[in-house]
């Protein structure tokens, strides 16, 4: 599984790095990135299902590989 | 809104007072899109989104026309493209890692202004710090001077009840004399800093050169939104998240306990207890929500508070916190000073908690908003303590 982050949906809300500094980072403008692959371990997917249900914008979202 | 003559006794007539839940369930009875008083309101989660992501329908700018302003209120006034321009210029200038380099001086703000009644055994959370603090965050972030407080406090609370006042709520000439004052002061410190920059918002705007400058009257309106955006939507915040913890005492001290507990207490007080509940946007063609049509011209009320409740509890529920809410709003409009807000409601419970860790709201005092009202909050808290020196 993946996590995928759509920047154009994005608008900087902050909560995925915030919440999830293991997989995200913020930029200069307050917006958050993938710092990874976004390929997800299985230990990691109980973080990544907490950025998805965190983004106010659901620009957040894990897909299959 | 644009019309003093019209009632809108929907709105007006909202059970919000003493019982936000029941406010609440008033606004989402009727339905997720319905229209009361020749307002349309969108109460669903769903239907607050769709209208956030389609702000080439629901426009932001006709919305803010109503409030008469003499300066154009940037970026909230503001469609795209032209948008854009202005957010990418501020954004930076409030990004969490901003906010994190003035951190330690926020802090040490709010330990003073807490330190100040803390031995005295009792205050008004909303004149004795909620007031007081988010001004002094702005005034740090615009890099004027501390001592300015009181005397800014002065003309923006005139200016503040000219645009934060009940629908259709007109300018009064006290109000404008307010606005007068505060474009004076604020017009002197433009001219300063154009020579002399600091490290401050104010300075960094008018360091911009080229195609990317920005006019003395589009800075004015930075200033003016900042003043209502930022005042007393912090300061209801403040007062609505002591309420809780003042009615919560095993939640209290949880948090005094654990402060990292402060985070999700404060996202659930906001999800909850929103003070800008209903955002308006004025439709720039027809457009069908969720199965009805609203008519070009319409005045939409994006209700977040009946959003941030649907499917959700009614009270703090901290499992559920990271769910997130639409109180900062959302797409392109998202409130600007969230991460600073967040940052101030998190040094005021961190830095009061630490001075005063047991307090009780004022014995037969009946906390109440008043409605309807710009910015939901509550006109006074008091409470009372052990008096105990700041350590």
């Amino acid at each position: 599984m993946k996590i995928v982050h759509d920047p154009d949906v994005c608008t900087g809300h902050g909560r995925c790095y915030l919440l999830v500094p293991e997989l995200f980072a913020d930029d200069e403008f307050g917006h958050g990135f993938l710092s990874g692959s976004g390929v997800l371990a299985e230990e990691q997917m109980k973080a990544a299902q907490k950025a998805v249900d965190s983004c106010p914008e659901r620009a957040i979202s894990i897909v299959a590989d | 809104m644009d019309n003093p003559q019209v009632s809108f006794t929907f709105h007006d007539a909202a059970p919000l007072g003493v019982d936000r839940t029941a406010g609440w369930d008033y606004f989402s009875a009727p339905g997720e899109v319905y229209e009361r008083d020749g307002l349309w309101y969108l109460t669903s989660h769903r239907a607050v989104r769709f209208a956030h992501q389609h702000p080439e329908i629901f426009s932001s700018a006709k919305a803010f026309d109503s409030l008469g302003s003499p300066v154009p209120l940037i970026p909230i006034a503001v469609d795209q493209p032209a948008h854009i321009r202005y957010r990418r210029v501020l954004d930076p200038m409030f990004a969490p890692r901003v906010v994190n380099k003035i951190d330690d001086e926020l802090r040490r703000q709010a330990r003073e202004i807490i330190a100040a009644f803390a031995a005295n055994g009792e205050c008004d959370i909303v004149k004795d710090l909620a007031e007081l603090y988010p001004t002094q965050v702005i005034l740090t972030m615009f890099g004027l001077p501390l001592d300015d407080r009181d005397q800014f406090m002065e003309w923006t609370r005139l200016v503040i009840g000219a645009s934060g006042g009940g629908a259709g709520a007109a300018a009064t000439e006290e109000q404008m004399m307010g606005a007068v004052s505060l474009f004076g002061y604020l017009q002197d410190y433009i001219t300063k800093k154009r020579t002399a920059p600091g490290d401050d918002v104010l300075s960094k705007v008018l360091a911009l050169t080229g195609d990317e400058a920005w006019t003395d009257e589009e800075v004015l309106g930075m200033c003016f939104l900042f003043v209502i955006a930022g005042l007393d939507t912090v300061a209801a915040s403040i007062g609505f998240v002591m309420l809780h913890l003042a009615r919560n005492p095993e939640l209290r001290r949880q948090v005094a306990a654990n402060p990292e507990l402060a985070a999700p207490v404060i996202e659930e007080v906001l999800r909850l207890e929103l003070p800008a509940p209903i955002t308006p946007r004025v439709t720039l063609s027809e457009v069908e929500v969720l199965g009805t049509m609203i008519p070009a011209g319409a005045t939409a009320m994006l209700v977040l508070a009946t959003a941030n409740r649907e499917g959700r509890s009614d009270d703090i529920d901290l499992p559920t916190a990271d769910l997130g809410h639409l109180t900062f709003g959302g797409g392109i409009h998202r409130c600007l000073g969230s991460h600073l807000a967040r940052r101030e409601l998190r040094l005021v419970v961190d830095e009061f908690l630490r001075a005063i860790p047991e307090f009780t709201i004022a014995e037969g005092y009946e906390p109440r908003v008043e409605w309807p009202a710009g910015t939901l909050h509550l006109a006074s808290l008091p409470i009372c303590f052990p008096p105990r020196g700041y350590e």
